[in-house]
């Protein structure tokens, strides 16, 4: 149980214990505050335990500590990194453990002995809600053994799933919307994990690492491909230029993008891989490509219905500039 | 439009009018009528009328009476205010859909009933609709399709393939699915059950590519080489008994290696030497089955061969079905029992169980009295019920009601003026 803290009696017991916020122990806060830090600033996972209820309690603490942050990237960074731990303990697990995990999250799953080297018989509903996360061949439904509904599956696979729902499960937790009030001696080690993160980042974005591609703030014509595509719609050649070029330009990487066509029948990793990174400027000429001029994609049919900001701007690229400006302001 | 034209169109609207007058008490509603948004394509305009809700089947078809649309849809998606906005509907799920159509399969018979004319230089040709215009780029054109019935076999063949699939591989009962005939070139399957309404596209887009078999990696399923006794490098296979599709890849490459000609081989880009040696030990081969499988067994036949083969016998298993309708969770589609715009005939249930002797084009005749009087233009020889008529070609005709409306609707035949 404290091995694996998301999970309901985990909750239930910290529940019981009564955890007020205001007096929470010197220990657990320390152990809540380098969980985070384990998970944002890259320091090595600690999978040693500290005393049982300690390590129980610091998760629900942990948790409401970034939750106050409202940084996106770090919510994202802790679930990932909270779900990786869960990952390496769970796959040193007997089957049974493993059985009682997949409870919190109401998989339909079976153990199998009859089918090696399969261990699991996995409801494929369950598989596919977080498969489709995973990228490589072998998590393609299609090449998995799929049979009266439950998709076959050795344990370190169906391991690897559990952290995919893992991932998602703590992401929600730390979706809050109501701003969370936290005593002084909590806001302050919050702030202090902020700031050596911030630090942190911008070492990370240097290396590469995408700020934030916001997409609320697209121009229609963008959204509207940008939906289509991730539905899996085709799109025309101009389109395809038009959406990769914009992303590229507002920094999302040559990765992400690849990962945006996926979801389309005809698509191929190699080639579209190519293209992408042409445009980027990655390849060949060295050239990076800007999207096109709002009245050439009005000519191609791609402008899709303008609104506001379209009536000042005469570049999608500059519709995202504006946008970003004004969403700024706001959040100020 | 010429005035004849605006004249037939009136004509079938009355028709169609009569039809829903009559047969109201036939209309079908969808599951949850009251959460489902519902769409109606116009005769006048061709104009989508959208985001209409009904509480229950009454005020649905006194709406089709009234409104007399071309053709009627209803959302595969479930909403919690079907009648708002689409980014206001709050979307609760949706049901799983299958289409398979005539127009993703390529038959031979395309080529005779099936016509195109690129819409920017007026250049017209034969067959399954190209991407893009041969003689300008262009990717719009003027289709004109048939529903005929070798076509129409052909997607029955890969409906029965889906259904397979669903049955065997998903595990969905027969009463979670639903068969339908569309009314003019395909069948529609629909899944409604709770588990698989909640899936987002991405986890739809992973079952289209299932059926399909996009994807697939033959080593995935067992097809790998083995260091066997003497280092000897031994490839070993899927069996025919095997699940899911493991079991279909090694039945496909048996299909294929029993049926295939030395040109099919050549086809798929094996090697002279290679193909001699199968087309020699044919028999032999396909003995193996009852063992092990063929594989490896062969000299001659190296793993790339192998694998070329064993894609080719996968890619015989898939179902061809629509990509865009399966992964599309907003998707209005055809209301069971209402009349389709290009054919007049209607959309059908058909019994699972009575599929394979299923006849679409009697079951799904919607009109069965009177005759009318008609100038053809151009039709295909083609059946309905019981009777073949055509070809035609410019000429006046008197046919039953159900095969003049469907001329009519085709755009092939225009009504002859009333005195
Ligand atoms: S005006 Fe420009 S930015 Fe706006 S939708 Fe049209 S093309 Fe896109
Ligand atoms: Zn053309
Ligand atoms: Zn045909």
């Amino acid at each position: 149980m404290a091995k694996y803290p998301f999970t309901n009696e985990a909750t239930e017991y910290a529940k019981e214990l009564e955890l007020k916020i205001e007096d929470i122990s010197e220990p657990i806060l320390n152990r809540a505050e380098h969980r985070i830090e384990e998970a944002l600033l890259d320091a090595p996972v600690r999978e040693q335990l500290v005393k049982e209820d300690v390590e129980i309690s610091s998760f629900p603490v942990a948790v409401m500590m970034v939750a106050s942050t409202a940084d996106k990237l770090m919510k994202r960074r802790y679930a990932l990194t909270e779900a990786k731990r869960a990952f390496n303990l769970l796959k040193e697990e007997k089957r049974d453990k493993i059985l009682e995990v997949k409870n919190v999250f109401n998989w339909k799953i079976r153990p199998v002995d009859d089918k090696p080297p399969y261990k699991f018989a996995l409801f494929f509903t369950d598989y596919l809600k977080n498969a489709t996360r995973i990228q490589a061949k072998k998590w393609k439904l299609v090449n998995r053994i799929v049979l009266n509904g439950e998709v076959y599956l050795p344990k370190y696979d169906t391991v690897r799933l559990l952290q995919e729902e893992v991932r998602v499960h703590i992401e929600k937790k730390l979706d809050v919307k109501e701003k969370i009030a936290l005593p002084q001696n909590v806001a302050d080690r919050v702030e202090r994990l902020k700031q050596a993160f911030t630090k942190q980042k911008g070492k990370i974005e240097l290396e590469g690492f995408p700020k934030e591609v916001v997409i609320s703030a697209f121009p229609p014509c963008i959204k509207h491909m940008y939906d289509g595509i991730t539905s899996g719609h085709h799109l025309s050649h101009i389109g395809r230029f038009t959406l990769t070029a914009f992303l590229t330009n507002i920094s999302m990487t040559t990765e992400e993008v690849v990962n945006l066509y996926r979801s389309l029948s005809d698509f191929k990793e190699r080639l579209t891989r190519y293209q992408v990174e042409h445009i980027a400027g990655a390849r060949g000429s060295r050239t990076k490509y800007i999207p096109p001029r709002c009245d050439t994609l009005r000519t191609h049919g791609v402008c899709t219905g303008m609104d506001e900001v379209c009536r000042s701007i005469r570049h999608p690229l500059a519709y995202y500039r504006e946008k970003m400006r004004t969403i700024k302001v706001k959040a100020q | 439009m010429s005035v004849k034209e605006i004249e037939t169109k009136k004509f079938v609207k009355n028709k169609f009018s009569e039809y829903y007058r009559e047969h109201s008490s036939s209309i079908q509603p969808p599951t949850l009528i009251e959460k489902r948004e519902f769409g109606f394509l116009m005769f006048k305009g061709r104009i989508m009328v959208r985001h209409k809700s009904f509480k229950n089947v009454d005020d649905l078809s006194k709406n089709l009476k009234t409104l007399v649309p071309s053709d009627a849809y209803y959302s595969s998606a479930y909403y919690e205010r079907p009648e708002e906005k689409m980014e206001e509907k709050s979307w609760l799920g949706a049901d799983l859909i299958f289409d398979i159509d005539a127009d993703h399969i390529p038959t031979p018979c395309a080529k005779i009933h099936d016509t195109w004319v690129c819409n920017n230089c007026n250049i017209a040709g034969k067959g399954v609709l190209p991407e893009k215009c041969p003689a300008c780029g262009e990717p719009r054109f003027n289709e004109k399709t048939w529903p005929c019935e070798v076509c129409l076999e052909s997607a029955k063949i890969e409906t029965l393939k889906l259904m397979d699939m669903l049955k065997q591989d998903f595990g969905f009962s027969s009463k979670e699915t639903n068969l339908y005939f569309s009314g003019h070139r395909g069948y529609h399957l629909h899944v409604e059950s709770e588990e698989v309404q909640s899936l987002d596209s991405m986890a739809r887009k992973e079952i289209v590519d299932y059926i399909i078999g996009i994807g697939l990696e033959t080593k995935l399923h067992g097809l790998v080489e083995e260091r066997g006794a003497r280092k000897a490098r031994v490839l070993t296979g899927p069996n025919l008994e095997d699940p899911g599709w493991s079991g279909r890849i090694a039945r496909g490459t048996y299909e294929f290696l029993l049926t295939a000609t030395p040109s099919d081989l050549e086809e798929i880009r094996l090697k002279r030497k290679v193909i001699d040696t199968l087309t020699q030990h044919k028999e032999t081969n396909l003995e193996k089955w009852k063992e092990k499988g063929p594989w490896g067994i062969i000299k001659g036949v190296d793993t790339a061969s192998w694998r070329k083969i064993a894609q080719h016998g996968a890619e015989m298993q898939s179902a061809k079905i629509d990509t865009v309708v399966t992964t599309d969770t907003h998707r209005l589609i055809r209301l069971n029992n209402t009349l389709h715009g290009k054919t007049g005939l209607k959309k059908i249930e058909v019994p699972v169980t009575g599929f394979e002797s299923f006849d679409p084009f009697k079951s799904a005749i919607a009109f069965k009295e009177g005759t009318l009087k008609i100038i053809v233009q151009d039709a295909p020889k083609f059946r309905l019920g019981d009777q073949t008529y055509g070809p035609y070609k410019n000429r006046q005709v008197e046919l039953p009601t159900a095969a003049a409306l469907l001329l009519l609707c085709k755009g092939r035949a225009k009504v002859k003026e009333e005195k």
